[in-house]
């Protein structure tokens, strides 16, 4: 679909979300608020994965740095909510950039296993200094973004909506096209005159700082961070899955998929236990038969 | 007295450990899979053998050898319902096959994991001994189920050696993770390799499974952490390479050991995760490995 | 004006194999030069350390003048070199004029929208290779031509000083290589410079104004194509030397019974065609020499036949289709195939190769197997215990053979064996092959591109090029028809 197509029928969805609030009870609306967080998750790391062609099997490990540093700076330094969040997202850019250019060095397996590892000494780190972190049992945050449903809704909307017209864009731009090549074949991107490594950080940047923004912005909404929502290796699996079942490399289908995700997840939850195990069910076969997810399955049907 | 303990504790752990991930490798090897529901198969094992023994009363050992069998099964379900399909899927490029392999076993693994949840609830369960009693050695009180476990994973590992090293069948293994191609042109069904492969490490699982439970306990809340240790032992020890999973796994054993008995059990994956972020940056292909 | 291309002492080194030792040659603008040698000979090599995917040991390679040897290869080729590989590899969800457009953009991050003047040009271009009418088309639904095209397109795009083509003609008609051809020499008549990498004289010689042959990483000759192609030495290496034939057993061939028959097969990798409607028959203990260049289409035709590819066609052994069969069970049958790549188990001993080889006969019959062939390869036997890769080259070739000896087949399938193997391990080899055919009944299908070594044991000769057999017949008539239009 044309680029100028797509921004007009996301708009009109946009729109369409906008009203919500006019009829939707509180509890619906505040599950699509943390649909709409894990939407922006979910996006950055299809432009990581999708379009530098990295597998980072650690996403939680960006998002958490970036929440958890807001979190710190708020509850102990009293910092106000925008200045926390824009320092966060920072603190997670130079995360990723930590993260990456050893990485980057690395082949195969081993480059996914580092981005596990992270999220791993990350979740261990905040357990040991629990008295400063608040630990498992999470840090309680004196400002939040709103108490009314409705604001905070339209504040999450229009964080993902913007969050995904950037991320979208550049998928669609000119450095997007290059990022493509270099994911999908380095040597031949090379050979073109682009430096690789370059664009596959900066990739890594983007994708950082958006993770961040959106996991600080998240934990002041939830007034709390804790390790379980931002951390944890469930939640970096959820935005994986998210991400494939929405449709790799198309920025938007990962937004599909985590709001996908995150209703399913609660209309199954009177099944107790099971609902974990039928999402990912459903998402093994999706993986098995549609590796395309819903958008790729929808929209590539011609090219491979 | 305290570090005689570390001592024979750290070798138990040790042996349990090097023999769910010499399966690990064996897969890794062979098949090319780096399978992320790993824990989950050793949980199993273990889950089933004390439903067995306990609720069903068949006794230890008739649970023991039902927990091993379904962990055998559901090596095979991997294989067939996730991995091979994945593998020759033709919907799916070649270079991301991988990837997708790996997201498969990863979902697979959560979805045995919450089934295990589901049926038996996350409580930690304890296989019954198939010894009971405790022994003292050099004066540290030892139960007989940690002597068994560390014994029988000996004896299993020692088996495995010379099923890889002294039998055709296993000179074959072996020739298979070199070169698979080369088999095919001597007339073996590779296909017919990777059901034993599979078949083998579900054996392998199961065991150390079954002596984990009876051994420190498991529950479905163990998986996650069960198959990041096999993963940290293999890349330690070399991907591929079985001597470096059995060292590897001693060293992370030990590493565990010390850590919960001289600073805290709840930060014992602590320095071996330092310690995996160190092999990987400046020995990517591990202590033993090849590549 | 100078040269735009320049090498000198281009040397590289993989652990301890020299893949390129002291090359050195340089190409003027408004030149073709065509980079000549068989798989192994390193020119492949050559191309990626101008293109600075690999970095020499040791060397020169200047770009009008600018030193760029250990630069990474996005700097050269700002600095005016372009490349197409030997496979395309387009960006598949993008369409043609976008890949274009791709080659065009500036190495930059903060580009969110391409220039105006880039779409103006990638058109042109696209119009200069004649893609103008498929440009908003993916590369999925194009044939394999038209990707070639976009390979070149993208590799002028930038107007290059110097550009290195790969494997230029492989995969396509003799229309579509003669249209490839006069782009290439638009290209050159614009005063830039070009490099052609290919295994065979006859295929560029029409294109280039002189040629360079390459052996084991060595410059051996430089002149015009002809020139080059009565080189002494160059035929030495290329075809082994003198066309000679040696006493055969004889049993007339049509007292043989047909062990092997390949029926119009044809063989497709992706888009490209690589065998074309090939027939050829065997007849038990017959010796078929396939000859033919790199690139001909021997390997393919040998995997077609030991299932490995699959291809349109029939292939019946012994009367029966091997159709449906797997790899294995054709191996199993008596078709036993010794591929280029030897695909040996490196770090097992030669005992243990051999060994797996023997592993469905029976134990003693095992042995004896063993026995006759550590007799017939004795190097074999003093080397028993060590690792398969710390064998020399020859050696290895004759584990392979050995190994898959090892097997008793009915018919044994050689893929170049002399490949890269030094003139006294030929020797070796053919006195071998000569004592399998004197004391067993055999069936061997040798494929090769040294015809001094194919000659001399073959009962027929079959003629492989581009994919499809163009002589067949007796050793003795090749000598007289075909081997003076070989090279």
């Amino acid at each position: 679909m044309k680029t100028g197509k797509t921004f007009g029928v996301a708009a009109i969805v946009v729109v369409l979300l906008a009203c919500f609030p006019f009829g939707v009870s509180g509890y619906i609306l505040g599950l699509l608020t943390l649909a709409f967080y894990f939407a922006v998750f979910a996006m950055s790391w299809d432009l990581l994965f999708g379009f530098a062609g990295e597998v980072n099997f650690g996403p939680s490990f960006l998002i958490g740095v970036g929440a958890y540093t807001a979190g710190l700076l708020n509850h102990y330094a009293g910092f106000p909510i925008w200045a926390c969040v824009i320092i966060g997202a920072l603190a997670s850019v130079i995360a990723g950039l930590l993260l990456a250019i050893p990485a980057l060095r690395l082949r195969g397996p081993y480059f996914g296993l580092v981005t596990l590892v992270a999220v791993l000494l990350l979740q261990n780190v905040i357990v040991l200094f629990a008295g400063i972190t608040g630990g498992e049992i999470g840090l309680d945050l004196p400002d939040v973004l709103s108490i009314d449903d409705s604001n905070n809704y339209w504040i999450a909307l229009a964080f993902m909506s913007i969050s995904g017209a950037l991320l979208f864009g550049l998928s669609r731009s000119a450095v997007g096209l290059i990022l493509q090549a270099s994911g999908q074949d380095a040597m031949q991107a090379s050979a073109l005159g682009f430096n690789v490594t370059k664009h596959k950080l900066a990739a890594f940047c983007v994708s950082a700082l958006f993770s961040g923004l959106a996991g600080a912005m998240l934990i002041f909404y939830e007034g709390t961070a804790s390790v379980g929502t931002v951390v944890d290796i469930a939640v970096g699996v959820q935005v994986i899955i998210a991400a494939v079942l929405g449709g790799r490399r198309t920025i938007l289908g990962a937004a599909l998929g985590a709001v996908f995700l995150i209703v399913a997840g609660e209309l199954l939850r009177p099944l107790g236990e099971l609902s974990t195990f039928v999402v990912s069910a459903v998402a093994l076969v999706v993986i098995l038969f549609f590796p395309g997810g819903f958008l790729g399955t929808l929209l590539h049907t011609g090219d491979r | 007295m305290e570090s005689l303990q570390i001592l024979i504790d750290g070798f138990a752990i040790s042996s349990l450990y090097a023999l769910g991930a010499m399966g690990f490798t064996l897969i890794f090897g062979v098949s090319g899979v780096l399978n992320l529901s790993h824990g989950a198969i050793m949980v199993t094992a273990a889950v089933i053998a004390w439903a067995m023994a306990s609720s069903l009363g068949v006794g230890p050992y008739l649970g023991a050898a039902a927990g091993v069998l379904a962990a055998v099964i559901t090596s095979f379900a991997t294989y067939l319902l996730v991995v091979r399909p994945i593998q020759t899927s033709r919907r799916i490029a070649r270079e991301e096959k991988e990837i997708f392999v790996l997201t498969g076993t990863l979902l697979w693994g959560i979805m045995l994991q919450e089934a295990i949840a589901y049926l038996f609830t996350s409580n930690p369960k304890t296989v019954l001994p198939l010894i009971p009693g405790v022994i003292s050695i050099l004066g540290v009180r030892t139960p007989m189920q940690e002597v068994l476990t560390a014994v029988l994973s000996w004896m299993v590992i020692g088996l495995l050696w010379l099923l890889v090293n002294r039998t055709r069948a296993g000179k074959v293994l072996l020739a298979a993770s070199i070169n698979p191609r080369g088999l095919t042109i001597l007339g073996f069904e590779l296909s017919t390799i990777y059901l034993y492969v599979w078949g083998l490490y579900g054996l392998l699982a199961g065991i150390a499974g079954v002596l984990l439970g009876s051994f420190l306990g498991v529950s479905s809340d163990n998986v996650g952490q069960l198959t990041a240790s096999a993963f940290s032992i293999v890349v330690l020890g070399g991907l591929g390479s079985v001597s470096g999973s059995l060292l590897g796994a001693y060293v992370v054993g030990y590493l565990e050991t010390i850590t919960a008995y001289l600073i805290s059990p709840s930060i014992r994956t602590v320095p071996v995760l330092l310690l995996l972020v160190l092999v990987v940056y400046l020995r990517p292909q591990g202590l033993l490995g090849r590549r | 004006m100078g040269d735009l291309l320049e090498v000198s002492g281009l040397t590289k080194r993989f652990g301890g194999l020299v893949a390129v030792k002291n090359m050195h040659f340089s190409i003027a603008p408004g030149e073709i030069l065509g980079l000549i040698g068989p798989n192994g000979s390193g020119k492949s090599t050559v191309m990626k350390l101008i293109m600075g995917i690999e970095r020499p040991n040791a060397g020169s390679v200047r770009i009008d003048g600018v030193e760029v040897a250990g630069w990474p290869s996005h700097k050269i080729a700002r600095q005016g070199v372009g490349i197409v590989f030997q496979h395309s590899r387009p960006l598949h969800r993008q369409t043609v004029l976008e890949n274009i457009k791709l080659a065009l953009l500036p190495d930059s991050l903060l580009q969110l929208f391409a220039a105006s003047h880039i779409d103006d040009r990638a058109r042109e271009i696209a119009a200069r290779v004649h893609l103008d009418h498929v440009i908003n088309r993916l590369p999925g639904t194009l044939p394999f031509a038209d990707l070639r095209r976009l390979e070149l397109a993208r590799a002028i795009a930038r107007n290059p000083k110097v550009v290195l083509v790969d494997e230029p003609f492989a995969g396509l008609t003799s229309g579509e290589v003669a249209d490839f051809s006069n782009l290439i020499a638009s290209f050159r008549a614009e005063g830039h410079a070009v490099l052609l990498v290919d295994h065979n004289v006859k295929g560029v010689a029409a294109l280039v104004d002189r040629v360079l042959a390459m052996y084991l990483g060595e410059y051996v000759a430089e002149g015009s194509a002809e020139s080059v192609m009565q080189n002494e030495t160059v035929r030495q290496v290329y075809l082994g030397g003198k066309i000679e034939t040696a006493a055969r057993r004889d049993v007339a061939a049509a007292d043989r019974k047909t062990l092997l028959s390949v029926t119009d097969a044809s063989v497709f990798y992706g888009k490209a065609q690589a065998l074309e409607n090939v027939s050829l028959t065997v007849g038990a203990g017959e010796f078929v020499s396939v000859v033919g260049l790199n690139g001909a289409g021997k390997t393919t035709l040998f995997n077609a036949i030991s299932g490995l590819v699959p291809t349109t066609g029939t292939v019946s052994f012994d009367g029966a289709t091997l159709a449906g069969r797997t790899p294995a069970q054709i191996a199993r049958a008596g078709i036993v195939q010794c591929p280029e790549t030897r695909e040996l188990f490196g770090d097992m001993s030669v005992r243990e190769n051999l060994d797996l080889g023997g592993q469905h006969l029976s134990p003693p019959d095992a042995s004896r197997q063993l026995e006759w062939l550590l007799d017939l390869f004795p190097i074999l036997k003093s080397r028993a215990t060590q690792a398969a890769r710390t064998l020399s080259g020859g050696e290895q070739q004759m584990l392979a053979i050995a190994r898959s000896l090892m097997m008793k087949p009915r018919l044994l399938i050689l893929d170049e064996p002399t490949l890269g193997l030094a003139p006294v391990i030929l020797e070796q080899l053919s006195k071998a092959l000569e004592v399998l055919r004197q004391t067993t009944d055999i069936t061997v299908l040798l494929g090769e591109q040294n015809v001094t070594f194919a000659l001399p044991h073959a009962d027929r000769v079959y003629v492989l090029e581009h994919g499809h057999f163009i002589w067949e017949g007796t050793p003795e008539r090749f000598a007289v028809e075909a081997g003076a239009q070989f090279l």
